[in-house]
Protein backbone atom coordinates (compact mmCIF):
# COMPACT_ATOMS: atom_id res chain seq x y z
CA UNK A 1 0.00 0.00 0.00
CA UNK A 2 2.84 2.22 0.57
CA UNK A 3 3.94 1.53 -3.01
CA UNK A 4 0.55 2.46 -4.22
CA UNK A 5 0.55 6.15 -2.14
CA UNK A 6 3.73 6.63 -3.86
CA UNK A 7 2.58 6.64 -6.85
CA UNK A 8 -0.34 9.05 -6.00
CA UNK A 9 -3.49 6.35 -5.01
CA UNK A 10 -5.89 7.20 -2.50
CA UNK A 11 -7.30 4.53 -0.92
CA UNK A 12 -10.73 3.79 -1.22
CA UNK A 13 -13.06 0.60 0.55
CA UNK A 14 -15.62 -0.19 -1.93
CA UNK A 15 -19.26 -1.51 -0.11
CA UNK A 16 -18.97 -5.12 0.39
CA UNK A 17 -22.53 -6.02 -0.55
CA UNK A 18 -24.09 -5.31 -3.59
CA UNK A 19 -26.95 -6.35 -5.58
CA UNK A 20 -26.97 -9.76 -7.11
CA UNK A 21 -27.98 -8.51 -10.20
CA UNK A 22 -25.27 -5.83 -10.70
CA UNK A 23 -22.37 -7.57 -9.89
CA UNK A 24 -23.27 -10.09 -13.01
CA UNK A 25 -19.56 -10.31 -14.31
CA UNK A 26 -18.81 -13.12 -12.10
CA UNK A 27 -21.04 -16.09 -12.83
CA UNK A 28 -24.26 -16.82 -10.67
CA UNK A 29 -23.07 -19.89 -9.25
CA UNK A 30 -19.31 -19.05 -7.79
CA UNK A 31 -21.11 -15.60 -5.98
CA UNK A 32 -21.93 -16.09 -2.04
CA UNK A 33 -25.61 -14.61 -2.26
CA UNK A 34 -28.28 -13.94 0.20
CA UNK A 35 -31.88 -12.67 0.47
CA UNK A 36 -32.26 -9.70 2.52
CA UNK A 37 -36.11 -8.01 2.83
CA UNK A 38 -36.58 -9.71 -0.49
CA UNK A 39 -33.80 -8.17 -2.45
CA UNK A 40 -31.02 -11.14 -3.49
CA UNK A 41 -27.66 -9.47 -2.67
CA UNK A 42 -24.43 -10.70 -2.67
CA UNK A 43 -21.27 -10.14 -1.64
CA UNK A 44 -18.43 -8.26 -3.72
CA UNK A 45 -16.81 -11.42 -5.73
CA UNK A 46 -14.58 -8.82 -7.85
CA UNK A 47 -13.29 -5.50 -6.59
CA UNK A 48 -13.02 -3.75 -9.65
CA UNK A 49 -16.64 -3.75 -10.78
CA UNK A 50 -17.48 -2.61 -7.09
CA UNK A 51 -15.17 -0.04 -7.22
CA UNK A 52 -15.95 0.96 -10.92
CA UNK A 53 -19.89 1.36 -9.23
CA UNK A 54 -18.43 3.52 -7.08
CA UNK A 55 -17.17 6.07 -9.37
CA UNK A 56 -20.18 6.10 -11.44
CA UNK A 57 -21.93 7.72 -8.50
CA UNK A 58 -19.68 9.40 -6.28
CA UNK A 59 -17.29 10.93 -9.45
CA UNK A 60 -19.86 11.51 -12.04
CA UNK A 61 -18.41 14.81 -12.66
CA UNK A 62 -14.65 14.01 -11.61
CA UNK A 63 -12.49 15.27 -14.63
CA UNK A 64 -9.37 13.74 -14.72
CA UNK A 65 -7.50 10.75 -14.09
CA UNK A 66 -8.45 8.97 -10.72
CA UNK A 67 -5.70 6.54 -9.02
CA UNK A 68 -7.49 4.49 -6.64
CA UNK A 69 -5.68 1.69 -4.36
CA UNK A 70 -7.67 -0.92 -2.00
CA UNK A 71 -6.53 -3.67 0.15
CA UNK A 72 -9.57 -5.53 1.12
CA UNK A 73 -11.57 -9.03 0.52
CA UNK A 74 -13.25 -10.82 -1.86
CA UNK A 75 -15.54 -13.58 -1.53
CA UNK A 76 -16.12 -16.61 -4.05
CA UNK A 77 -17.89 -19.66 -3.90
CA UNK A 78 -16.24 -22.75 -4.41
CA UNK A 79 -17.17 -26.41 -4.42
CA UNK A 80 -15.63 -27.84 -1.12
CA UNK A 81 -12.77 -30.00 -0.73
CA UNK A 82 -10.87 -28.53 -3.42
CA UNK A 83 -7.91 -26.54 -1.41
CA UNK A 84 -9.59 -22.96 -2.33
CA UNK A 85 -10.34 -20.45 -0.01
CA UNK A 86 -14.06 -18.67 -0.23
CA UNK A 87 -12.84 -15.14 1.17
CA UNK A 88 -9.19 -13.83 0.80
CA UNK A 89 -7.72 -10.39 0.73
CA UNK A 90 -6.72 -8.74 -2.48
CA UNK A 91 -4.88 -5.98 -2.92
CA UNK A 92 -5.03 -3.37 -6.07
CA UNK A 93 -5.37 -0.12 -7.72
CA UNK A 94 -7.50 1.25 -10.41
CA UNK A 95 -6.65 3.89 -13.10
CA UNK A 96 -9.44 5.90 -14.07
CA UNK A 97 -9.83 8.03 -17.00
CA UNK A 98 -6.60 7.69 -18.24
CA UNK A 99 -5.57 5.81 -21.39
CA UNK A 100 -2.79 5.61 -23.61
CA UNK A 101 0.77 3.46 -23.34
CA UNK A 102 1.65 5.75 -20.26
CA UNK A 103 -1.00 4.56 -18.40
CA UNK A 104 -0.84 1.14 -19.37
CA UNK A 105 2.69 1.48 -18.31
CA UNK A 106 1.99 2.70 -15.53
CA UNK A 107 -0.23 0.15 -13.63
CA UNK A 108 2.57 -2.31 -15.05
CA UNK A 109 5.21 -0.75 -13.14
CA UNK A 110 3.32 -0.37 -10.23
CA UNK A 111 2.50 -3.81 -10.69
CA UNK A 112 6.38 -4.88 -10.51
CA UNK A 113 7.44 -2.33 -8.09
CA UNK A 114 5.11 -3.38 -5.05
CA UNK A 115 5.94 -6.91 -5.37
CA UNK A 116 9.46 -6.57 -5.22
CA UNK A 117 8.90 -4.46 -2.12
CA UNK A 118 7.38 -7.14 -0.59
CA UNK A 119 10.43 -8.83 -0.92
CA UNK A 120 9.56 -10.83 -4.17
CA UNK A 121 12.35 -12.25 -6.02
CA UNK A 122 11.56 -14.54 -8.83
CA UNK A 123 8.50 -13.46 -10.48
CA UNK A 124 8.16 -12.99 -14.06
CA UNK A 125 5.21 -10.43 -16.19
CA UNK A 126 3.08 -11.86 -18.04
CA UNK A 127 1.55 -8.79 -20.64
CA UNK A 128 -0.70 -10.21 -23.06
CA UNK A 129 -3.69 -7.51 -25.42
CA UNK A 130 -7.03 -8.29 -25.23
CA UNK A 131 -7.22 -6.09 -28.57
CA UNK A 132 -4.45 -8.37 -30.38
CA UNK A 133 -5.80 -11.65 -29.50
CA UNK A 134 -9.10 -10.16 -31.19
CA UNK A 135 -7.74 -9.03 -34.52
CA UNK A 136 -5.80 -12.42 -34.86
CA UNK A 137 -9.54 -13.95 -35.70
CA UNK A 138 -10.54 -10.56 -37.48
CA UNK A 139 -12.60 -11.70 -40.55
CA UNK A 140 -14.95 -13.87 -38.26
CA UNK A 141 -18.47 -13.00 -38.27
CA UNK A 142 -19.85 -10.72 -34.79
CA UNK A 143 -21.00 -13.45 -33.46
CA UNK A 144 -18.40 -16.50 -33.89
CA UNK A 145 -16.21 -13.97 -33.13
CA UNK A 146 -17.94 -13.59 -29.40
CA UNK A 147 -17.72 -17.62 -29.71
CA UNK A 148 -14.21 -17.81 -30.18
CA UNK A 149 -13.52 -15.07 -27.80
CA UNK A 150 -15.92 -16.52 -24.83
CA UNK A 151 -14.00 -20.27 -25.36
CA UNK A 152 -10.40 -18.54 -24.56
CA UNK A 153 -11.91 -16.85 -21.44
CA UNK A 154 -12.92 -20.61 -20.66
CA UNK A 155 -8.70 -21.51 -21.19
CA UNK A 156 -10.62 -23.88 -23.76
CA UNK A 157 -8.00 -23.50 -27.19
CA UNK A 158 -9.00 -26.55 -28.35
CA UNK A 159 -12.74 -25.25 -28.33
CA UNK A 160 -11.73 -21.94 -29.93
CA UNK A 161 -10.18 -23.00 -32.75
CA UNK A 162 -12.32 -25.29 -33.41
CA UNK A 163 -15.27 -22.81 -33.85
CA UNK A 164 -12.82 -20.52 -35.86
CA UNK A 165 -12.61 -23.11 -38.35
CA UNK A 166 -16.30 -23.74 -38.31
CA UNK A 167 -17.14 -19.81 -38.47
CA UNK A 168 -15.11 -19.85 -41.79
CA UNK A 169 -11.18 -18.83 -40.76
CA UNK A 170 -9.03 -19.74 -43.41
CA UNK A 171 -6.17 -22.32 -43.15
CA UNK A 172 -3.83 -19.14 -43.42
CA UNK A 173 -5.51 -17.56 -40.90
CA UNK A 174 -6.05 -20.14 -38.67
CA UNK A 175 -1.94 -20.80 -38.48
CA UNK A 176 -2.12 -17.10 -37.99
CA UNK A 177 -3.75 -17.23 -35.07
CA UNK A 178 -2.32 -20.35 -33.75
CA UNK A 179 1.37 -19.03 -33.82
CA UNK A 180 0.03 -15.40 -32.32
CA UNK A 181 -1.64 -17.19 -29.37
CA UNK A 182 1.48 -18.74 -28.46
CA UNK A 183 4.14 -16.56 -29.13
CA UNK A 184 5.99 -15.54 -25.84
CA UNK A 185 8.94 -12.95 -25.32
CA UNK A 186 10.52 -11.89 -28.80
CA UNK A 187 8.25 -14.13 -30.48
CA UNK A 188 5.81 -11.10 -30.05
CA UNK A 189 7.56 -9.54 -33.46
CA UNK A 190 6.67 -12.22 -35.48
CA UNK A 191 3.37 -10.84 -34.93
CA UNK A 192 1.98 -7.68 -37.05
CA UNK A 193 -0.51 -6.08 -35.41
CA UNK A 194 -0.97 -2.51 -34.24
CA UNK A 195 -2.12 -3.97 -30.99
CA UNK A 196 1.32 -5.98 -30.33
CA UNK A 197 3.23 -2.61 -30.98
CA UNK A 198 1.07 -1.13 -28.69
CA UNK A 199 1.69 -3.63 -25.82
CA UNK A 200 5.66 -3.72 -26.84
CA UNK A 201 5.75 0.20 -26.26
CA UNK A 202 3.75 -0.12 -22.85
CA UNK A 203 6.11 -2.43 -21.68
CA UNK A 204 8.88 -0.34 -22.73
CA UNK A 205 7.62 2.55 -21.10
CA UNK A 206 6.68 0.92 -17.35
CA UNK A 207 10.47 0.02 -18.09
CA UNK A 208 11.35 3.53 -17.56
CA UNK A 209 8.74 4.06 -14.91
CA UNK A 210 10.43 1.00 -12.67
CA UNK A 211 14.02 -0.51 -13.41
CA UNK A 212 13.66 -3.68 -11.47
CA UNK A 213 15.27 -6.39 -13.18
CA UNK A 214 16.65 -5.65 -16.22
CA UNK A 215 13.91 -6.85 -18.88
CA UNK A 216 10.98 -7.36 -16.36
CA UNK A 217 7.56 -7.71 -18.91
CA UNK A 218 7.12 -10.80 -21.10
CA UNK A 219 4.92 -10.21 -23.81
CA UNK A 220 2.51 -13.13 -23.99
CA UNK A 221 -0.63 -13.28 -26.06
CA UNK A 222 -1.86 -16.35 -24.03
CA UNK A 223 -3.08 -14.24 -21.21
CA UNK A 224 -6.21 -13.67 -21.56
CA UNK A 225 -8.70 -13.33 -18.42
CA UNK A 226 -11.72 -14.75 -17.65
CA UNK A 227 -13.55 -11.45 -17.33
CA UNK A 228 -15.47 -10.36 -20.16
CA UNK A 229 -14.80 -6.78 -19.39
CA UNK A 230 -11.03 -6.43 -20.50
CA UNK A 231 -10.57 -4.44 -23.78
CA UNK A 232 -6.57 -3.66 -24.25
CA UNK A 233 -3.69 -4.53 -22.36
CA UNK A 234 -3.80 -7.14 -20.03
CA UNK A 235 -1.19 -9.02 -17.61
CA UNK A 236 -0.53 -11.19 -15.21
CA UNK A 237 2.31 -11.81 -12.57
CA UNK A 238 3.42 -15.47 -12.39
CA UNK A 239 6.03 -17.36 -9.58
CA UNK A 240 8.02 -20.60 -10.08
CA UNK A 241 6.21 -21.60 -6.81
CA UNK A 242 2.64 -21.01 -7.13
CA UNK A 243 0.22 -22.95 -9.68
CA UNK A 244 -1.95 -19.72 -10.04
CA UNK A 245 -1.06 -16.53 -11.20
CA UNK A 246 -0.28 -13.85 -7.98
CA UNK A 247 -2.04 -11.00 -9.66
CA UNK A 248 -3.75 -9.83 -12.81
CA UNK A 249 -5.11 -6.86 -14.59
CA UNK A 250 -5.35 -4.79 -17.23
CA UNK A 251 -7.04 -1.91 -19.09
CA UNK A 252 -11.12 -2.28 -18.98
CA UNK A 253 -12.25 0.27 -21.04
CA UNK A 254 -15.67 -1.06 -21.53
CA UNK A 255 -16.78 -0.86 -17.97
CA UNK A 256 -17.29 2.28 -17.17
CA UNK A 257 -19.52 3.71 -20.30
CA UNK A 258 -17.25 6.68 -20.73
CA UNK A 259 -13.89 6.50 -19.46
CA UNK A 260 -10.93 4.38 -19.72
CA UNK A 261 -9.42 2.00 -17.15
CA UNK A 262 -6.71 0.23 -16.31
CA UNK A 263 -5.91 -1.53 -12.79
CA UNK A 264 -4.86 -4.69 -11.05
CA UNK A 265 -5.50 -7.13 -8.39
CA UNK A 266 -2.45 -9.17 -6.23
CA UNK A 267 -4.04 -12.36 -4.95
CA UNK A 268 -2.74 -12.22 -1.44
CA UNK A 269 -2.72 -15.31 -0.58
CA UNK A 270 -1.09 -16.58 -3.45
CA UNK A 271 1.64 -14.04 -2.77
CA UNK A 272 2.15 -15.17 0.46
CA UNK A 273 2.29 -18.65 -0.97
CA UNK A 274 5.33 -17.13 -3.27
CA UNK A 275 6.97 -16.02 -0.52
CA UNK A 276 6.94 -18.43 1.54
CA UNK A 277 8.44 -21.02 -1.24
CA UNK A 278 11.22 -18.04 -1.48
CA UNK A 279 12.26 -18.82 2.02
CA UNK A 280 10.55 -15.34 3.25
CA UNK A 281 9.92 -15.53 7.10
CA UNK A 282 8.56 -12.59 9.52
CA UNK A 283 11.08 -9.80 9.47
CA UNK A 284 12.71 -9.04 12.64
CA UNK A 285 11.14 -7.00 15.48
CA UNK A 286 11.73 -6.54 18.72
CA UNK A 287 10.94 -8.23 21.42
CA UNK A 288 7.95 -8.30 23.56
CA UNK A 289 9.41 -7.44 27.49
CA UNK A 290 6.91 -9.28 29.80
CA UNK A 291 7.04 -7.95 33.63
CA UNK A 292 6.92 -10.10 36.67
CA UNK A 293 6.80 -9.74 40.40
CA UNK A 294 6.34 -6.25 41.75
CA UNK A 295 3.54 -4.61 43.49
CA UNK A 296 0.84 -3.79 40.95
CA UNK A 297 1.13 -0.11 41.48
CA UNK A 298 4.92 -0.31 41.00
CA UNK A 299 4.46 -3.03 37.60
CA UNK A 300 1.59 -0.46 35.57
CA UNK A 301 4.69 2.76 36.60
CA UNK A 302 7.36 0.70 35.55
CA UNK A 303 5.18 -0.85 32.10
CA UNK A 304 4.17 3.27 31.12
CA UNK A 305 8.22 3.87 31.51
CA UNK A 306 9.42 1.28 29.46
CA UNK A 307 7.05 2.28 26.18
CA UNK A 308 7.82 5.88 26.91
CA UNK A 309 11.37 4.42 25.81
CA UNK A 310 9.72 2.94 22.74
CA UNK A 311 9.94 -0.85 24.09
CA UNK A 312 6.50 -3.26 23.47
CA UNK A 313 5.55 -3.92 27.05
CA UNK A 314 2.85 -7.00 27.68
CA UNK A 315 1.76 -7.28 31.60
CA UNK A 316 1.86 -11.29 31.37
CA UNK A 317 3.00 -13.18 29.18
CA UNK A 318 0.92 -13.41 25.94
CA UNK A 319 -0.18 -16.80 24.74
CA UNK A 320 0.36 -15.84 21.43
CA UNK A 321 3.20 -13.41 20.06
CA UNK A 322 3.30 -14.24 15.91
CA UNK A 323 6.84 -15.56 15.90
CA UNK A 324 8.46 -12.31 18.15
CA UNK A 325 10.86 -13.43 21.17
CA UNK A 326 9.52 -12.90 24.55
CA UNK A 327 11.83 -10.96 27.42
CA UNK A 328 10.84 -11.43 30.84
CA UNK A 329 12.15 -8.98 33.53
CA UNK A 330 11.24 -9.21 37.39
CA UNK A 331 10.08 -5.51 38.59
CA UNK A 332 12.11 -4.58 41.63
CA UNK A 333 10.88 -1.50 42.07
CA UNK A 334 9.07 1.41 40.34
CA UNK A 335 12.74 2.61 39.49
CA UNK A 336 14.23 -0.99 38.35
CA UNK A 337 14.12 -4.16 36.74
CA UNK A 338 16.00 -7.24 37.49
CA UNK A 339 16.97 -8.57 33.58
CA UNK A 340 20.37 -10.93 33.36
CA UNK A 341 20.98 -10.92 37.21
CA UNK A 342 21.51 -6.81 37.41
CA UNK A 343 19.17 -4.22 38.32
CA UNK A 344 18.55 -1.83 35.17
CA UNK A 345 16.41 1.17 34.67
CA UNK A 346 14.14 1.52 31.67
CA UNK A 347 16.35 3.89 29.55
CA UNK A 348 19.04 0.78 30.39
CA UNK A 349 16.95 -1.76 29.26
CA UNK A 350 16.44 -0.33 26.61
CA UNK A 351 19.49 0.17 25.32
CA UNK A 352 20.25 -3.86 25.90
CA UNK A 353 17.66 -5.35 24.13
CA UNK A 354 18.26 -3.06 21.02
CA UNK A 355 22.30 -3.66 20.91
CA UNK A 356 21.79 -7.19 21.75
CA UNK A 357 19.47 -7.96 18.66
CA UNK B 1 15.51 -23.28 -16.32
CA UNK B 2 16.51 -26.66 -15.32
CA UNK B 3 13.22 -27.73 -13.32
CA UNK B 4 11.84 -30.91 -15.29
CA UNK B 5 8.57 -30.67 -16.95
CA UNK B 6 6.37 -32.74 -14.92
CA UNK B 7 3.55 -34.45 -17.15
CA UNK B 8 0.60 -36.35 -15.63
CA UNK B 9 -0.67 -39.01 -17.23
CA UNK B 10 -4.01 -41.06 -16.52
CA UNK B 11 -3.48 -44.95 -15.78
CA UNK B 12 -6.42 -46.71 -16.94
CA UNK B 13 -8.42 -47.00 -20.44
CA UNK B 14 -6.58 -44.43 -22.27
CA UNK B 15 -3.35 -45.00 -20.76
CA UNK B 16 -0.84 -47.17 -23.80
CA UNK B 17 -2.56 -44.66 -26.39
CA UNK B 18 -1.54 -42.03 -24.66
CA UNK B 19 2.04 -43.85 -23.81
CA UNK B 20 2.25 -44.11 -28.09
CA UNK B 21 1.46 -41.04 -28.71
CA UNK B 22 4.62 -39.88 -26.34
CA UNK B 23 6.68 -42.02 -27.88
CA UNK B 24 5.32 -41.42 -31.32
CA UNK B 25 6.79 -37.37 -30.90
CA UNK B 26 9.93 -38.81 -29.66
CA UNK B 27 9.27 -38.34 -25.69
CA UNK B 28 10.91 -40.97 -23.68
CA UNK B 29 8.06 -43.76 -22.52
CA UNK B 30 10.37 -46.72 -21.41
CA UNK B 31 10.58 -46.39 -17.77
CA UNK B 32 6.88 -45.87 -17.54
CA UNK B 33 5.85 -49.91 -17.67
CA UNK B 34 7.02 -53.13 -15.84
CA UNK B 35 7.05 -51.30 -11.78
CA UNK B 36 4.79 -49.71 -9.63
CA UNK B 37 6.33 -46.31 -9.13
CA UNK B 38 4.13 -43.01 -9.38
CA UNK B 39 6.40 -40.63 -10.62
CA UNK B 40 8.87 -41.61 -12.92
CA UNK B 41 12.11 -38.97 -13.79
CA UNK B 42 13.36 -39.44 -17.64
CA UNK B 43 16.17 -36.75 -18.77
CA UNK B 44 13.82 -33.57 -18.68
CA UNK B 45 10.52 -35.03 -17.91
CA UNK B 46 8.97 -36.45 -15.15
CA UNK B 47 6.17 -38.32 -15.50
CA UNK B 48 3.29 -38.28 -12.32
CA UNK B 49 1.02 -41.23 -12.87
CA UNK B 50 -2.49 -40.68 -11.66
CA UNK B 51 -6.21 -41.76 -11.76
CA UNK B 52 -7.79 -39.90 -15.08
CA UNK B 53 -10.03 -38.13 -13.02
CA UNK B 54 -7.26 -37.02 -10.75
CA UNK B 55 -4.97 -35.23 -13.64
CA UNK B 56 -7.25 -31.96 -13.97
CA UNK B 57 -6.45 -31.17 -9.86
CA UNK B 58 -2.95 -31.78 -10.35
CA UNK B 59 -2.52 -29.90 -13.38
CA UNK B 60 -4.81 -26.98 -11.93
CA UNK B 61 -2.87 -26.67 -8.54
CA UNK B 62 0.28 -26.80 -10.71
CA UNK B 63 1.47 -29.94 -8.93
CA UNK B 64 2.23 -31.13 -12.89
CA UNK B 65 3.24 -28.95 -15.89
CA UNK B 66 1.05 -30.68 -18.20
CA UNK B 67 -1.49 -33.34 -18.83
CA UNK B 68 -3.49 -35.85 -20.92
CA UNK B 69 -6.86 -36.89 -19.71
CA UNK B 70 -10.39 -37.11 -21.69
CA UNK B 71 -12.48 -34.48 -22.25
CA UNK B 72 -15.05 -35.94 -20.01
CA UNK B 73 -12.85 -35.81 -17.10
CA UNK B 74 -12.63 -32.23 -17.75
CA UNK B 75 -16.13 -31.60 -17.95
CA UNK B 76 -17.09 -33.27 -15.14
CA UNK B 77 -14.28 -31.66 -13.29
CA UNK B 78 -14.79 -27.93 -13.64
CA UNK B 79 -10.87 -27.28 -13.04
CA UNK B 80 -9.38 -24.22 -14.61
CA UNK B 81 -6.97 -25.82 -17.07
CA UNK B 82 -5.42 -24.65 -20.47
CA UNK B 83 -7.06 -26.91 -23.10
CA UNK B 84 -4.38 -26.84 -25.88
CA UNK B 85 -4.84 -29.42 -28.28
CA UNK B 86 -7.22 -32.59 -29.17
CA UNK B 87 -5.76 -36.11 -29.40
CA UNK B 88 -8.27 -37.73 -30.91
CA UNK B 89 -7.78 -41.03 -29.14
CA UNK B 90 -10.22 -42.54 -26.06
CA UNK B 91 -13.43 -41.11 -28.09
CA UNK B 92 -16.85 -41.07 -26.27
CA UNK B 93 -20.06 -39.92 -25.73
CA UNK B 94 -21.78 -38.27 -23.05
CA UNK B 95 -25.05 -39.66 -23.71
CA UNK B 96 -28.90 -39.58 -21.73
CA UNK B 97 -30.38 -43.06 -21.96
CA UNK B 98 -33.87 -44.11 -21.26
CA UNK B 99 -35.29 -48.17 -21.52
CA UNK B 100 -35.83 -48.82 -24.97
CA UNK B 101 -39.43 -48.59 -25.76
CA UNK B 102 -40.51 -46.66 -22.75
CA UNK B 103 -39.58 -43.17 -23.47
CA UNK B 104 -43.49 -41.92 -24.33
CA UNK B 105 -44.16 -43.08 -20.67
CA UNK B 106 -41.37 -41.38 -19.08
CA UNK B 107 -42.17 -38.09 -20.60
CA UNK B 108 -45.81 -38.74 -19.93
CA UNK B 109 -45.12 -39.04 -16.38
CA UNK B 110 -42.74 -35.97 -16.50
CA UNK B 111 -45.38 -33.86 -17.67
CA UNK B 112 -47.63 -35.33 -14.12
CA UNK B 113 -44.78 -35.52 -12.24
CA UNK B 114 -42.97 -32.15 -12.70
CA UNK B 115 -39.71 -34.14 -12.47
CA UNK B 116 -37.42 -36.97 -13.60
CA UNK B 117 -34.64 -39.31 -11.84
CA UNK B 118 -31.68 -39.55 -13.41
CA UNK B 119 -28.54 -41.94 -11.94
CA UNK B 120 -25.03 -40.92 -13.66
CA UNK B 121 -21.57 -41.12 -12.25
CA UNK B 122 -20.92 -37.89 -13.65
CA UNK B 123 -23.71 -35.25 -11.70
CA UNK B 124 -21.98 -32.14 -12.80
CA UNK B 125 -22.52 -32.93 -16.70
CA UNK B 126 -25.75 -34.17 -16.25
CA UNK B 127 -26.70 -31.12 -14.09
CA UNK B 128 -25.60 -28.99 -16.56
CA UNK B 129 -27.41 -30.40 -19.75
CA UNK B 130 -30.70 -30.52 -17.87
CA UNK B 131 -30.37 -27.17 -17.04
CA UNK B 132 -29.56 -25.99 -20.11
CA UNK B 133 -32.23 -28.09 -21.82
CA UNK B 134 -34.39 -26.53 -19.32
CA UNK B 135 -36.17 -30.51 -17.80
CA UNK B 136 -36.36 -30.57 -13.90
CA UNK B 137 -34.58 -33.66 -12.94
CA UNK B 138 -33.68 -35.25 -10.03
CA UNK B 139 -30.04 -36.59 -9.98
CA UNK B 140 -28.82 -39.61 -8.68
CA UNK B 141 -25.60 -39.78 -8.23
CA UNK B 142 -24.18 -44.03 -8.60
CA UNK B 143 -20.16 -44.92 -8.31
CA UNK B 144 -20.79 -46.92 -11.72
CA UNK B 145 -22.83 -49.80 -13.37
CA UNK B 146 -25.54 -47.05 -14.11
CA UNK B 147 -27.58 -48.95 -16.82
CA UNK B 148 -28.41 -50.81 -13.84
CA UNK B 149 -30.44 -48.09 -12.15
CA UNK B 150 -33.75 -47.84 -14.89
CA UNK B 151 -34.18 -51.74 -14.70
CA UNK B 152 -34.67 -52.16 -10.88
CA UNK B 153 -36.70 -48.73 -11.06
CA UNK B 154 -34.41 -47.01 -9.54
CA UNK B 155 -34.31 -43.56 -12.18
CA UNK B 156 -36.05 -42.88 -15.28
CA UNK B 157 -33.06 -42.27 -17.37
CA UNK B 158 -29.54 -42.50 -17.27
CA UNK B 159 -26.36 -40.06 -18.34
CA UNK B 160 -23.43 -42.09 -19.07
CA UNK B 161 -20.41 -42.14 -21.23
CA UNK B 162 -20.64 -44.89 -24.48
CA UNK B 163 -18.07 -45.59 -26.62
CA UNK B 164 -19.63 -48.23 -28.74
CA UNK B 165 -22.93 -48.24 -27.42
CA UNK B 166 -23.09 -52.12 -26.97
CA UNK B 167 -23.40 -52.15 -22.82
CA UNK B 168 -26.60 -49.64 -23.58
CA UNK B 169 -28.04 -51.91 -26.15
CA UNK B 170 -27.61 -55.04 -23.87
CA UNK B 171 -28.83 -53.74 -20.80
CA UNK B 172 -32.39 -52.59 -23.50
CA UNK B 173 -31.47 -48.65 -23.31
CA UNK B 174 -31.58 -46.39 -25.45
CA UNK B 175 -29.92 -43.20 -26.86
CA UNK B 176 -32.46 -39.96 -25.77
CA UNK B 177 -30.04 -37.83 -26.80
CA UNK B 178 -26.05 -37.35 -27.06
CA UNK B 179 -24.65 -34.53 -24.99
CA UNK B 180 -20.98 -34.33 -26.45
CA UNK B 181 -18.45 -36.34 -27.89
CA UNK B 182 -15.47 -36.24 -25.89
CA UNK B 183 -11.43 -37.05 -26.55
CA UNK B 184 -8.47 -36.99 -25.42
CA UNK B 185 -7.01 -33.57 -24.50
CA UNK B 186 -3.27 -32.04 -23.48
CA UNK B 187 -4.00 -30.00 -20.69
CA UNK B 188 -1.59 -27.37 -18.93
CA UNK B 189 -1.36 -24.76 -15.91
CA UNK B 190 -1.48 -21.91 -17.21
CA UNK B 191 1.40 -20.19 -14.74
CA UNK B 192 3.64 -23.17 -16.11
CA UNK B 193 2.10 -22.31 -19.78
CA UNK B 194 3.84 -18.88 -19.12
CA UNK B 195 7.01 -19.67 -17.32
CA UNK B 196 7.78 -22.79 -19.72
CA UNK B 197 6.49 -21.63 -22.58
CA UNK B 198 8.81 -23.32 -24.97
CA UNK B 199 8.49 -26.69 -24.19
CA UNK B 200 5.12 -26.89 -23.70
CA UNK B 201 4.40 -24.84 -27.07
CA UNK B 202 6.52 -27.27 -28.63
CA UNK B 203 4.81 -30.71 -26.90
CA UNK B 204 1.60 -29.12 -28.20
CA UNK B 205 2.44 -28.18 -31.52
CA UNK B 206 3.96 -31.81 -31.98
CA UNK B 207 1.23 -33.23 -30.65
CA UNK B 208 -1.08 -31.35 -32.75
CA UNK B 209 1.00 -32.25 -35.53
CA UNK B 210 0.36 -36.21 -34.86
CA UNK B 211 -3.21 -35.84 -34.21
CA UNK B 212 -3.81 -34.35 -37.55
CA UNK B 213 -1.99 -36.66 -39.13
CA UNK B 214 -3.51 -40.05 -37.53
CA UNK B 215 -6.79 -41.75 -39.88
CA UNK B 216 -9.68 -39.71 -38.55
CA UNK B 217 -11.33 -40.86 -35.76
CA UNK B 218 -12.93 -37.88 -34.53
Amino acid sequence: MATFDTYGYVPLEPPSVEFAAAAATVPEQRMMRFLDQGNLLALRPDVTTAIARVVAQRYREARGALRLSYFTTVFRQERSMRGSEREYDQAGIELIGASGALADAEALALLCEALTAVGLRSFTIEVGHVGAVRALFAGLPADELETVLGHLRDADHVAAFRAAEAGGLSADRLSRARTGLAARGRDIEEVDLPEALELREAIHLARELFAGEPLWGTPDLAVIPALPYYTGVVFEAVSPHVGSPIAMGGRYDGLLTDRPATGFGIAVPHLHQALVAEGWSLPRTEPVVTLDGGSPRDVARMAAALRREGLTVALAPPAETAGRAVVGVRVLDEKKVEHGGRALTPAELARELRGGS
Amino acid sequence: MSAPLRIALPQGTIFDETTAALAAIGLPVAGLTGHRKLVVRDGGIEYVLTRPSDVPTYVAHGAADVGITGRDVLMESDEEVLELVDLGFGVCQFVVAAPAGSLHRSLDEYQHLGSLEVATKYPRVAQRHFDRRGIQVEIIKLGGAVELAPQVGLADWIVDLTSTGRTLRENDLAVVEEIATCSARLIANRASYARDRQRIAELASKLETWARARPASR
